[in-house]
């Protein structure tokens, strides 16, 4: 009886470390990481922040995107915001559709954010992070995604689009994926 | 007398004011919250956080407390807001339960463990076999006992 008891201990502490061990696989195969140039850009349906319905990135197929991800706490979001209004003014007539997607934001001051900078492009909401960080590995914003007609990553900017160089690769992907 | 009951009445009105504006329940406090809520971006309830996301977060409550919502009210809006993750401790509902049974089960398990194997070992004691007897007579135990005594 002793014996089969003891037997049993062991079998359930094994089993115990094995189970432990999956979990630490599993989680390392599974960590999300940002989707690389010339993948498909991953999938989303999210709320407008402002107004009623949402925007499914798949409705968007045949266009060029911008998804831009920022956060109403992001300070340079604000330098940045400024910069995507005046592009997407100068694109949007010409097959380029900007999102932007705010992040893990109180929805109040992400709906203060976009009318304290004037920004008219649309804008959803991703409070939970599911798809900012869950989908596209994104940890810190801003973060700038280019999405070619064909729904394929062009280019991707971590940090703002605020310097020179940043801004003339944007404008050159922006540029291809129009010409493409 | 008509000066005191006059004064009585502008003491009154003054004071009714404030007690209009007070909430109709106890408020809750940011402190509180602050143990309840986790920050988004870092992981760590907002009272451990420096993030300016858990300090966005904070401003809100702040305004809700002074708007006199109840802690539930605010943690159901955050929750809308951010979905269930925002808050510290598990739902208890579905699948998240098993974080509020899974220690106690655990702590029972033990308990019933230990008291099994209490109850094994107290019963393999009392079924000890008595002392085999020598199979000397008293006569020779005693000298056997003497001759060890004086060895000793």
């Amino acid at each position: 009886m002793t014996r089969t008891l003891k037997l049993g201990g062991q079998v359930v502490a094994v089993a115990c470390v094995v189970a432990l061990l999956v979990l630490l696989l599993w989680r390392l195969t599974h960590q999300q990481h940002a989707p690389k140039v010339g993948a498909a850009a991953p999938g989303f349906t999210l709320h407008r922040l402002s107004g009623n319905g949402s925007i499914d990135l798949a409705s968007l197929r045949g266009k060029v995107v911008v998804l831009n991800f920022w956060a109403s706490w992001c300070v340079p979001c604000k330098a940045e915001a400024a910069k995507l209004e005046q592009a997407w003014l100068r694109y949007r007539n010409r097959g380029v559709v900007f999102v932007g997607v705010d992040y893990h934001d109180v929805t109040n001051d992400g709906r203060r954010f976009v009318a304290a900078h004037t920004l008219s492009f649309p804008m959803v909401q991703d409070g939970s992070g599911d798809v900012t960080s869950g989908r596209y590995g994104i940890t810190a914003v801003p973060e700038t995604y280019v999405v070619g007609r064909d729904g394929k990553i062009v280019l991707h900017i971590p940090g703002p689009i605020t310097g020179a160089a940043a801004e003339a690769r944007f404008r050159a992907a922006l540029k291809t994926a129009i010409g493409s | 007398m008509t000066r005191r009951v006059l004064a009585v009445a502008v003491a009154a009105l003054a004071l009714a004011g404030p007690a209009a504006a007070a909430c109709a329940h106890p408020k809750t406090s940011l402190a509180y919250l602050e143990g309840q809520v986790m920050c988004p971006t870092c992981h760590t309830t907002l009272d451990q956080s420096e993030a300016p996301a858990a300090r966005a977060i904070e401003a809100q409550i702040s305004r809700r407390i002074a708007q006199c919502w109840t802690a539930r009210q605010i943690e159901d809006e955050l929750v809308a807001n951010f979905g269930a993750g925002i808050l510290a401790a598990p739902p208890h509902t579905g699948f998240d339960l098993l974080a509020w049974w899974l220690p106690l089960g655990g702590v029972l398990a033990g308990a019933a463990i230990l008291g099994f194997g209490v109850w094994r070992w107290s019963r393999s004691r009392e079924a000890e076999p008595a002392p085999v007897p020598s199979g000397l007579d008293d006569e020779t135990e005693r000298k056997l006992d003497d001759l060890l005594s004086r060895l000793d």
